[in-house]
């Protein structure tokens, strides 16, 4: 059996960040990921805007993840993918975590765990969607798996319910490509997304917001044939009499995250029911010691930079805990009732230093990319004019201001390949273009297909259309024969 | 009382409650109902006051519904030739857990057996849809066929799990009480039980006793009459198992075929008319008998027989499963229970603990008009969670996962109808198997064979049908592979590694097990048929995460495009088409 210090579940952004952070701090440390590739969600998030808090830049999912992998096995970390976490066991001084691969079972030893086993999203029947059970109803996410990895349309003509991020970045990705999004429906008086992704997935394309709305039924016995919306009262539910039925062939839904703790439950850890994550310390250390916790399995973050943060940390730590540190006895508890805030961090052992926390808000923000700075504005719009917030210099109100009025915009999408594995390939905009060029720019990403290796960064298509950008890959294609081999190549 | 005088009564009943709205007549056995009414509900109620308990009398329902279009049975659009002049001893229509026990009974004898089932599945319909409880017979009319063959087929259930290689547990029964005034009624239902039906084992638990083996039951309960033999299987795993076992042995199993018509002989000198030929979408098929295990459409497979003598009232049950984090919470059946009558037509539903460690809570039970109507609907859940929050306080809502209904195929007189064709001579009615109908099947399926082989003898009684003795009754199950010991599962992934790569994480499914399931005997290249097989999409998640790898399997293996896998039938496409196709238009 193979000894670790620390073991980490999960090759996500925020396994990474705990994995290359606990190596960095000494510990000898292994990797799980369950799928064939490292990178977590990210590898199917092909929009930008990510990292702009790190690294100041707006990069697509998979390039933020590059980023990550490229680090990890330059540091020549151990990993195992593909490789499912079935047991852990806690005993005397540590862990036995089984696992199950297409080698066998296996069984490693280590100090201390780290979960970073991100998140999952709330069911149609989590949500009480009634009628038929047709196929094309998807989760936002499941859809930007069929779109983003695999090259299908999972609808021409959807009703997205719920306004989260991916439902609203699934409404643009879906409206690039081609089909109807009739509009997105808000059980809630307010947005649940951000208020960046409201204006450019949702404005740009003049999708119609529904506040205050939910879906109340599906129709059609093999296929989605239509849905019923109607308006709610407060307590969301249904008012009779508003129903309305609309045409479809999906419904898509992005009404909410869940962290995934399972794992972290069979090992007794107690989870907050407001976060539905652990219970942490100001290390992210759970409650049975040693059980480190960061990312969307902690609690859901609505930009990875924090979850890259949180990995970190807890990596930070669990290298520390496992040089077996003395950690602070002191505990106080900071949870705040009456936001809608939850306190990630409540017990504050140590209380002597200066700590970052965590929170999730219900308020809308936006983050300035001008500088490195990343200001965090509120912005909020009252009788038609724009008021800014909680930026450092001017130059963050007229940013807020062109982000809400601006012409110019990013696009990210996917080109065709030969390559079976890896039917498309993210690519994205080098820089962004004017707004009313958006489809002409996607008419021309249509036309690429690739049938040779692609490095990311590498010019498909110089100044598309006679702009000043050009269509760059944002991932990679680099062995003929396994293309799959993408994040391995530097092993 | 002869027919006019039961036909008479029937029509005082009638008028009093509806006018001159509908009318009854009594002949040969029927009593056929016609006229017109306004509602379903008022439909039923007038079949349902026409209904007498003699021997062999049943209602058949004529009366319309005013402004309301004929139901239609959903076929498939395909059409092919596949079947077109085929030969058989016996065709069994219906995929359900009758149409394939009585396959699997029939292939103990050498005949030539075809099944065919409209779905692109077996057990999409009742079949799939109920609790999946083997019951232990309480609660049944006396004389009743429910009744004679109960407690003889949950006696099979040990052989034909432990044979077809299906999970199966005895899991116990409790009807719980919560007032003292119920003891002596249950007790005297007890003693009958004992020494009238021959059940030896159901006894009374009180108070302690009862909260020791089930602690999270109403504490106001004061005594459960405890069915030891009551037991829980998958229904629909049992129902794919029994057509996988009945196609190793040498049955045809057909899906995506419906009967649409029968070509019916009458014999010159007069007596019964016979069968002589089914038409399906995928031509026609020549049998020597037809056994009609149509479920909800019995009546109509009957009526294309020119043999209808009864009719089936479809009536919805929704059941809702929890988390396995809930399974802990109840590890046998439960249910509250008054003395007062049952109306409802079901046990009342009650808390069950799957053999998948769930918690399954239902089901309900409402008249439908619509022989297919699935559809869930919000009150269900909240009415059967009312109910069974006093069986159990701390079940939750929160906690489910999923839920679906069925529609139980039931007829006026509530029992089933197991006999040969009153006026076609080569049929058999397997109609009317609601519940206890998984229970019953096994039972019921060897009578069934038994008559059809009888039939067939008696077709040719030179050529009379041979025992099969190649018959194997044993059928190997996908691994489980989560559900093994460390040292066997690892030795089974070096011997195929696919075994290793978990494709689904809430049910920790592998990709070797998803290519078992679509290797198998009964071949189902779809999202749902893999579900049903091996689980991936059953788990918490709901195949957020696994169905396009699912799907990606299925083409994979099938070498059919990903946009043209199903999730069910043959329009239940998933994908509609690769991205880059679509025109896009300016902002």
């Amino acid at each position: 059996m193979k000894e670790y210090d620390v073991i980490v579940i999960g090759g996500g952004p925020a396994g990474l960040a705990a994995a290359i952070s606990a190596h960095k701090n000494g510990a000898r440390t292994l990797l799980i990921e369950r799928e064939e590739r490292l990178g977590g969600i990210l590898k199917q998030c092909i929009h930008d805007g990510f990292g702009i808090i790190r690294f100041g830049e707006r990069l697509t999912g998979p390039e933020y993840a590059k980023r990550f992998v490229r680090e990890f096995h330059a540091l020549k970390i151990d990993s195992l993918i593909q490789t499912f976490v079935t047991d852990i066991r806690k005993d005397e001084g540590g862990f036995t975590v089984t696992t199950v691969s297409s080698r066998g079972l296996g069984k490693y030893r280590c100090r201390a765990l780290v979960l970073a086993t991100g998140c999952r999203e709330r069911t149609p029947r989590q949500v009480s969607i009634h009628g038929t059970r047709p196929a094309g109803v998807f989760t936002a996410g499941t859809a930007q798996h069929f779109v983003n990895l695999l090259g299908q349309m999972p609808t021409k003509k959807c009703v997205i319910l719920g306004s989260g991020d991916i439902g609203l970045i699934m409404a643009r990705r879906l409206t690039l490509e081609g089909a109807e999004v009739v509009g997105v429906y808000e059980a809630r008086p307010e947005p649940s997304g951000l208020m960046r992704n409201i204006m450019q997935c949702l404005e740009d394309y003049d999708i119609p917001l529904h506040l205050s709305h939910t879906v109340t039924r599906v129709f059609g016995r093999d296929r989605l044939e239509g849905v019923e919306v109607a308006a709610v009262d407060e307590n969301m539910q249904p008012l009779a009499g508003t129903e309305e039925r609309i045409d479809c062939d999906a419904l898509i839904l992005s009404v909410g995250l869940i962290p995934e703790n399972e794992v972290a439950e069979k090992l007794g850890v107690t989870i907050d029911p407001r976060t539905r994550g652990p219970l942490c310390d100001e290390n992210l250390m759970t409650d049975v010691a040693g059980v480190f916790s960061c990312g969307n399995s902690l609690h859901v973050s609505d930009l990875v930079d924090y979850v890259t943060e949180s990995g970190e940390l807890a990596g930070h730590a669990a290298a520390a805990y496992s040089r077996g540190e003395e950690r602070g006895e002191e505990s106080k508890d900071v949870r705040k009732e009456g936001h809608k805030a939850a306190a990630q961090q409540p017990e504050l052992k140590a209380a002597a230093d200066e700590h970052d926390l965590y929170f999730r808000t219900d308020k809308k923000k936006m983050i300035c990319i001008t500088c490195p700075n990343s200001c965090l504005l509120t912005v909020a719009e009252e009788g038609g004019n724009i008021i800014v917030s909680g930026n450092r210099c001017p130059r963050g109100r007229d940013f807020a201001i062109a982000e809400l009025t601006h012409p110019m915009r990013t696009i990210s999408s996917t080109v065709r390949t030969t390559y079976k594995a890896v039917p498309v390939l993210p690519v994205r905009v080098s820089q962004p273009i004017p707004k009313e060029k958006i489809f002409a720019v996607m008419a021309e990403i249509n036309k690429v297909l690739v049938d040779h290796p692609v490095r990311a960064g590498e010019i498909l298509i110089p100044h598309v259309l006679g702009l000043d950008a050009d269509v760059i890959a944002a991932s990679e294609i680099l062995k003929d024969t396994d293309p799959e081999g993408e994040w391995e190549h530097e092993q | 009382m002869n027919d006019k005088r039961l036909e008479e009564k029937l029509n005082r009943r009638l008028r009093r409650a509806f006018a001159m709205a509908v009318s009854a007549s009594v002949e040969d056995r029927l009593i056929r109902l016609s006229g017109e009414l306004e509602s379903w509900e008022d439909i039923v109620r007038a079949c349902s006051m026409c209904v007498v308990k003699r021997a062999g009398f049943h209602v058949v329902n004529d009366i319309s519904l005013r402004g309301a279009k004929p139901q239609k049975m959903s076929v498939p659009n395909h059409r092919d030739t596949e079947l077109e002049g085929r030969r058989a001893d016996v065709l069994i229509i219906g995929g359900g857990i009758s149409g394939c026990t009585i396959a699997r009974a029939l292939m103990r004898w050498q005949l030539d057996v075809v099944l065919i089932d409209k779905e692109a599945d077996l057990a999409v319909q009742a079949s799939g849809r109920n609790d999946g409880e083997v019951h232990p017979g309480v609660d049944l009319g006396r004389g009743s066929l429910k009744q004679k063959y109960v407690v003889r087929g949950n006696r099979m259930f040990d052989q034909l799990c432990e044979e077809l290689d299906v999970p199966f547990e005895r899991c116990g029964q409790y009807a719980c009480f919560g007032e003292w005034r119920a003891l002596p009624l249950v007790w005297l239902y007890a003693l009958q039980r004992r020494f009238v039906c021959g059940i030896d084992d159901t006894r009374i638990v009180f108070g302690r006793r009862l909260r020791k083996k089930e602690p999270k039951l109403n504490a106001d309960f004061k005594f459960a009459l405890y069915n030891p033999q009551a037991g829980c299987v998958c229904p629909y795993g049992l129902t794919i198992a029994c057509g996988e076992n009945a196609a190793a042995n040498g049955a045809q199993i057909s899906l995506n075929t419906a009967a649409l018509e029968m070509e019916l002989a009458q014999p010159a000198g007069g007596g019964r008319q016979s069968i002589t030929g089914v038409r399906t979408n995928r031509g026609m098929i020549r049998p020597r008998l037809v056994i009609n295990a149509a479920g909800v459409f019995a009546d109509d497979v009957a009526q294309m027989a020119g043999d209808r003598f009864y009719s089936i009232h479809p009536r919805r049950g929704t059941n809702s499963i929890l988390d396995k984090k809930a399974g802990p919470l109840m590890r046998s059946i439960a249910s509250v229970k008054s003395v007062k009558k049952n109306t409802a037509h079901t046990k009342g539903g009650g808390i069950l603990h799957t053999v998948h460690d769930n918690l399954l809570v239902g089901p309900d039970a409402v008249e439908t008009r619509e022989k297919e109507n699935f559809a869930t609907e919000k009150a269900s859940i909240d009415a059967v969670f009312a109910k069974q929050r006093v069986t159990m306080p701390v079940l939750s809502e929160k906690d489910i996962i999923t839920y679906f209904t069925g529609v139980r195929p039931a007829t006026f007189e509530e029992d089933f109808i197991i006999e040969k064709g009153r006026r076609t001579e080569n049929l058999i009615h397997c109609a009317g198997i609601q519940s206890p109908g998984l229970t019953t099947a096994p039972a019921v399926a060897e009578d069934v064979a038994a008559l059809a082989v009888a039939m067939l003898k008696e077709q040719e009684p030179k050529k009379p049908p041979v025992k099969n003795t190649c018959f194997d009754p044993r059928r190997r199950g996908i691994p489980r592979l989560a559900a093994m010991s460390e040292a066997e599962r690892d030795a089974l992934i070096r011997e195929n590694p696919d075994y290793g790569i978990i494709v689904c994480r809430c049910e920790e499914v592998s990709k070797g097990e998803i290519l078992d399931a679509l290797r198998a005997p009964v071949r189902v290249p779809t999202v749902d048929g893999v579900k049903k097989r091996v689980r991936p999409g059953m788990g918490r998640c709901q195949g957020g995460f696994c169905l396009p790898l699912v799907a990606r399997i299925i083409s994979e293996e099938t070498g059919v495009p990903l946009e043209e896998v199903k999730k069910a039938g043959e329009r239940a496409v998933i994908s509609l088409g690769r991205t880059k196709g679509a025109k896009n238009e300016g902002i």
